[in-house]
């Protein structure tokens, strides 16, 4: 069988389903032996040390976020302000920060929570649902919808289209069959260019719509928007909203599903939380850095640069290791095991720097409120006898993870 | 005890205000604002926490 890492060559393979399902060896392993090393296939660069994974993130004039059209996500421009640096990402941040902040997510906590108790009225007395398309995909879609103002009829279609982006294969297997190699990638790249362009003609229209009518959403507010005295143009609103859309929906089903997989199989610690739930806040923090669902950020190479002897060369797509970097036993005490009641927590889940995550507000409260009222309703779980969770690379989501609960659970 | 916080290192991950709110409030746009620099004696473990738990390394304090 193939080691991942293979520490002889310095070669990890981060799109491989065991280490999806528990990256954590992984990770130990190559921040003692490796902390560069080359991901297999694409011979990128992979940095997974803390130091050097947190310098990376500080310095964005060497590691360049500018990574649009390496990644092909169906963009016709950059995501704003992901994919661009300072000094432009900084204005943009101006601007968007104050939307996303701790004390305007709060807002947000009442649809949330009312969102979280209708998911569950669906299956609870069914004794088991298989979480992450009965709950972990809807609640987060969910909450982007409430944000923006957009109606909750529309979630079904930003589902879809988050998809074709994300998963062409998923969102349309049929047209994948018998496909291999360059034809295979050749087909992701026209779905997901597709898909990119109803996501701008569906945003377009909401667009007009508030320029001719102001409602109170977040919508309304970035087309009348200013920085600097000047309006946001049609393109920066559009390259702003791909960006909500692709960042704020996968990110936290992921997490939901990790979070709740490692709470099936730990019953110690649910039944912690479920007794005590002022556990939960840090019990999220502490899930965040442990499963760390978005794995690693991208980052292109701007000018030659040599960390720990390994040559970084200007144009590598460089891989910062968040998930590897968050269990570093050089910042965390009792790196390898997972305490709801970590004194100091300084995981960069959400990345550090300027680009820190803009929806890290957003995505705490939705964690925090999803774990209270699911553990209030459904405190005791179990994975369905017999059934192993699946987990996806490169963003963790759960994608099968079938669970039972009371007379669920005998059955 | 005084807190020190450096706004040029400060990013809005918001540990600060979340874990030690009697201490660190927060700006419209999330980043770190002091309640006030002196720390009450009541709240040095406060204090120590917002500063251990800041990623970026952004608060220092300065013992008396």
């Amino acid at each position: 069988m193939r080691k991942n890492p293979d520490l002889e060559k310095g070669e990890v393979s981060l799109f491989d389903g065991e280490f999806a399902r528990c990256p954590q060896p992984v990770y130990a392993a190559l921040r003692d032996h490796c902390p560069v090393s080359r991901a297999s296939l694409t011979g990128a660069p992979v940095i997974s040390r803390y130091d050097d994974v947190m310098w990376a993130l500080r310095h964005p004039e060497i590691f360049s976020s500018a990574v649009d059209l390496q990644l092909a996500l169906g963009t016709e421009r950059p995501m704003i302000p992901q994919q661009i640096d300072p000094p432009d990402q900084t204005r943009y941040r101006r601007l968007l920060d104050p939307h996303f902040s701790r004390r305007k997510m709060e807002e947000l906590v009442p649809p949330i929570r009312a969102e979280a108790n209708a998911l569950i009225d669906r299956f609870e007395k069914d004794g088991g649902v298989e979480f992450n398309e009965e709950f972990a995909v809807p609640l987060p879609c969910s909450a982007f919808l409430s944000l923006l103002g957009l109606p909750k009829s529309d979630l079904d279609f930003f589902l879809g289209l988050k998809d074709g982006i994300i998963r062409p294969q998923k969102s349309r297997p049929e047209l994948f069959e018998g496909l291999s190699g360059p034809e295979h990638m050749a087909k992701g790249k026209e779905l997901r260019a597709e898909s990119g362009r109803q996501i701008y003609e569906y945003f377009e229209t909401v667009i007009d719509d508030r320029t001719a009518t102001r409602r109170d959403d977040l919508m309304t507010r970035l087309v009348h928007a200013e920085i600097e005295g000047e309006k946001l143009s049609r393109e920066e609103i559009l390259d702003i909203c791909f960006l909500l859309l692709l960042a704020g929906l996968d990110t936290v089903t992921a997490t939901l599903g990790c979070n709740v997989a490692y709470l099936a199989e730990n019953p110690e610690q649910r039944r912690s939380i479920a007794a005590d739930p002022g556990l939960i806040p840090g019990a999220v923090e502490e899930l965040l850095r442990w499963e760390t669902p978005v794995t690693a950020v991208p980052r292109v190479v701007k000018k030659d640069v040599e960390i720990r002897g390994f040559k970084l060369k200007e144009g590598d797509l460089a891989t910062l290791l968040l998930g590897a970097a968050n269990i570093d036993d050089a910042h965390f005490e009792g790196a390898e095991s997972v305490d709801f009641e970590r004194g100091r927590n300084i995981h960069v889940a959400f990345g550090a720097g300027p680009h820190r995550c803009l929806g890290s507000h957003l995505a705490r409260m939705e964690l925090q409120v999803a774990m209270e009222e699911w553990h209030r309703r459904i405190p005791d779980y179990w994975v369905r006898e017999g059934e192993t969770p699946r987990y996806s690379p490169g963003i963790r989501e759960v994608m099968y993870l079938p669970l039972v609960w009371g007379a669920g659970a005998s059955s | 005890m005084k807190l020190r916080v450096d706004l040029a290192k400060c990013v809005g991950h918001g540990r600060c205000y979340v874990l030690a709110p009697d201490l660190f409030d927060e700006d419209d746009r999330g980043y770190c604002v002091l309640r006030h620099e002196q720390v009450p004696p009541d709240q040095v473990d406060q204090a120590r926490l917002g500063e251990e738990n800041c990623p970026e390394g952004a608060i220092s304090i300065q013992e008396d």
